[in-house]
């Protein structure tokens, strides 16, 4: 089943002539786990953007589930780099946020939040503010945050990027661990990352991007069951693949 | 309340004629002129005041733990109200004019010099070490320190703060030339301040060209001093790979505020957003130190009043003063606030609807700067005269006056500190679809916390500065007889001006007033604003 459809997707800033995305299609099915990499300042994060709904396209369109993208829908829930959490609010009341779209009452949003962040392993910080919390935890805020509403797509833009590697590593799992099971409502994976080795060992699909405009150079598939071994030959197989696409 | 006829006016018969208009605009440039060269005088002084105090609070210890609480209270301190402790004083030692002109001038520096301080001692603190070393590599002697590097650092950081002086020092400087108007003998003479009053006693077409004189110096300072200024500090900006901060009302940022924890948003050359993460610029470290050298203050501070509190329970003379003066601050202390009050309630939606809703933020600030840039006070003999008599008239001026005082602060600095929240807080909110009472109550309202707080220590302290003149306003000193515009009942500000109009006997009761006052503001501080303070700097990180 497709989840998500980018279908001609092209960018350009108002009040400038000049294209900086061109015509960018790929596809994410259901259970997959789609990483975009490219080189720096090529409008990863934008296309991710555009996909959430945030951002409207020059041209083109986003569809999910067939149904084209307008704005941003509770359905596609997004992990932002920095966490993106309200200082002043408590993490329990930043969870909440999450199901703001929602029409559940406030007693259920609390006990949902509640239960989001036990299950992130953060029981007991309810009542905290996010200042209190090392990186790792924020981003486990950030993430309870954005599958409170029960998304089927969560779009991630660099999601590991500003943690140590042991935490991300941890942090990796658990997005796996949410994708694989059935319980919870995420069926797909939109990844924006410039981490090579990370794209490798945890997607189905690989979109590389190129820059000036940004358009799609090349996209791999990854037919491989996880864990996979970082140092198997055929893991570095692939990295090699990527970096000749990037190097292209 | 007595009117001034058309026929005391000198100098304008009939002003029907061009003649006499171009005459009567001609006088306005030169009167202006006037008042800006008293500006100009102090800014100058203050640049070299805090050039001199910040290098030396940067490079010394010692002197950083004695002067940065000292700085950070006169800071919030409305040293207006010494404004007529500070005439007398001045022309007891000083002819005449050159007295008066001499305290109006010092008057400016006081309220000019603080942040610009602050802001050479900060830029000197973050020079990088290297450059420290350097320096002592090459055996630098102090001028060339001073030249090479000091200046260098804290060029744009004067000049952000020049700028933000300047307008606090307009509003002084037309306060105190009003003032001035009050007493025959303590005359500022030509200015610009003197010559609204008159205008306005004539009629609203002459007053509204006063103002537009007024506005235009303010608008061609901005463009042909300070723009180039700005221009010529980029130099040195560029070369830190941090660009200015381009608008006004970034530049409205005051201590609290440079105390915050902030988030550090830098630009690169081409102007493009560098998210650094970091955190607030000025050093804990140094905070610390200073909260105790502060206790040290305080403590002393005490022991003084506690003497002070002997010697006038003991006097029966000064037990009477200090009654007077008591019931005068409580009297203006309501005022002020319920003035305060109004404007939240006025400027907290405007602040939310500028910030999170419109999409014309910079037309707005834009428009908004140009309004700010009239003091409060200009509007003063307008208002007075606008609003006819009735029991409460000084009450309304005064009131009046205090919230056009006080609101432009809150304004800025809820703007300016928005303005530094992480963007990705805006996306999130799209993101997860926070609309509705769900973001004025989580988003909005808390976003803007850390801005009011700054804004309403500042506005509410702009507010007390004006007391001296939107509690009692007089022109005795155009008309030669006592003619009182307006007035309350009682307050601080009125019982400061009767003090100085009663010359060496009204002494004793000006300086018990203002050491209530003082008190006052310092009570406030710790207990109100320090609370606040320290309460959401745990949290807004």
């Amino acid at each position: 089943m497709r989840m998500l459809s980018v279908e001609n997707v092209s960018f350009l800033y108002e009040n400038s002539a000049q294209e900086i995305m061109s015509k960018v299609s790929f596809t994410a099915e259901k259970g997959e786990f789609v990483s975009i990499v490219g080189p720096s300042g090529c409008g990863k994060s934008t296309l991710l953007r555009i996909i959430a709904g945030l951002v409207q396209p020059s041209s083109g369109r986003v569809l999910f589930m067939d149904k084209k993208v307008e704005g941003p829908n509770s359905k596609m829930s997004f992990v932002f780099q920095d966490f993106a959490l309200l200082p002043w609010l408590t993490n329990q009341d930043n969870v909440k946020m999450g199901l703001s779209m929602t029409d559940l009452d406030d007693d259920s949003k609390e006990a949902k939040a509640a239960e989001l962040l036990d299950r992130f392993g953060l029981g007991g910080f309810e009542k905290y503010y996010p200042n209190v919390l090392s990186g790792g935890m924020k981003q486990r805020v950030g993430i309870a945050r954005a599958i409170a509403s029960d998304p089927q797509v969560l779009l991630m833009d660099e999601p590991f990027s500003s943690l140590d590697e042991l935490t991300a590593e941890t942090l990796r799992s658990d997005i796996i661990y949410m994708l694989e099971n059935k319980n919870i409502s995420v069926n797909s994976v939109v990844m924006v990352t410039h981490n090579v080795e990370e794209a490798v060992e945890l997607s189905d699909k690989i979109i590389v991007l190129s820059n000036k405009p940004t358009h799609v150079k090349r996209i791999i598939k990854v037919l491989w069951k996880r864990p996979r071994d970082k140092r198997s030959s055929r893991f570095t197989d692939i990295m090699d693949q990527i970096y000749a696409a990037l190097a292209q | 309340m007595m009117m001034i006829t058309r026929k005391d006016l000198y100098y304008i018969s009939s002003a029907n004629s061009i003649m006499d208009l171009l005459g009567l605009l001609l006088k306005l440039v030169l009167d202006t002129s006037v008042s800006w060269a008293r500006m100009f005088v102090a800014l100058g002084v203050s640049v070299a005041l805090s050039i001199a105090a910040g290098v030396w609070m940067a490079t010394s210890s010692k002197a950083e733990k004695l002067m940065l609480p000292v700085v950070d209270v006169l800071q919030t301190i409305p040293i207006l109200a010494f404004f007529p402790f500070a005439i007398y004083i001045f022309v007891a030692v000083l002819p005449g004019y050159i007295g008066i002109n001499a305290a109006v001038v010092f008057l400016i520096i006081t309220s000019m010099v603080w942040n610009m301080i602050l802001g050479v001692y900060e830029s000197i603190k973050t020079i990088p070490k290297e450059l420290a070393e350097v320096a002592r590599l090459y055996h630098f002697d102090i001028w060339r320190r001073l030249r090479r590097i000091y200046m260098p650092a804290c060029f744009p950081r004067l000049v952000e703060q020049s700028i933000l002086s300047w307008s606090i020092g307009l509003f002084y400087l037309v306060t105190s030339e009003i003032f001035s108007i009050g007493n025959k003998n303590y005359q500022v003479g030509y200015g610009i301040g003197p010559e609204l009053i008159k205008l306005a006693q004539i009629g609203g077409g002459y007053y509204l060209l006063g103002l537009g004189v007024f506005i235009a110096f303010v608008i061609l300072t901005r463009f042909l001093f300070f723009r180039p200024l700005e221009k010529y500090a980029t130099k040195y900006t560029r070369q830190r790979a941090q660009a200015p901060k381009p608008k006004l009302e970034k530049r409205m940022i005051t201590w609290l505020e440079t105390a915050l924890p902030r988030r550090k948003v830098e630009f690169d050359e081409k102007g493009f957003l560098i998210d650094s993460g970091g955190a607030a610029p000025r050093k804990p470290a140094v905070r610390r130190r200073v909260i105790k050298v502060s206790t040290l203050y305080t403590a002393l501070g005490a022991m003084i009043l506690l003497v002070m509190a002997y010697v006038i329970a003991s006097s029966p003379t000064l037990r009477g003063y200090e009654i007077a003066a008591f019931i005068a601050l409580a009297a203006t202390f309501a005022r002020v606030w319920l003035a305060f009050l109004v404007t939240l309630a006025i400027a907290v939606p405007v602040c939310v609807y500028i910030v999170f809703m419109s999409k014309r933020t910079s037309q707005y600030m834009l428009l908004f700067q140009i309004v700010a840039s009239v003091p409060a006070t200009v509007l003063l003999p307008a208002i007075a005269l606008a609003i006819g008599g009735g029991a409460l008239h000084g009450e309304v001026v005064a009131f009046i006056i205090f919230l056009l005082s006080g609101i432009w602060y809150v304004i800025f600095s809820v703007v300016a500190s928005v303005k530094t929240l992480p963007s990705n807080i805006f996306e999130a909110q799209k993101t997860f679809g926070i609309k509705g009472w769900n973001a004025w109550k989580n988003i909005y309202l808390k976003a803007i916390v850390p801005g009011l707080i700054t804004g309403a220590m500042t506005g509410i302290a702009a507010e007390w500065n004006a007391s001296i003149v939107a509690e009692y306003f007089t022109s005795t000193g155009i008309t030669g007889s006592t003619n009182i515009l307006s007035s309350v009942g009682i307050g601080i500000g009125k019982l400061l001006d009767l003090s100085l109009a009663a010359g060496n006997s009204g002494l004793g009761l000006m300086v018990i007033a203002l050491l209530n006052l003082v008190v006052m503001i310092l009570l406030v501080n710790t207990f109100v604003w320090k609370r606040f303070y320290n309460r959401i700097a745990s949290v807004y990180r």
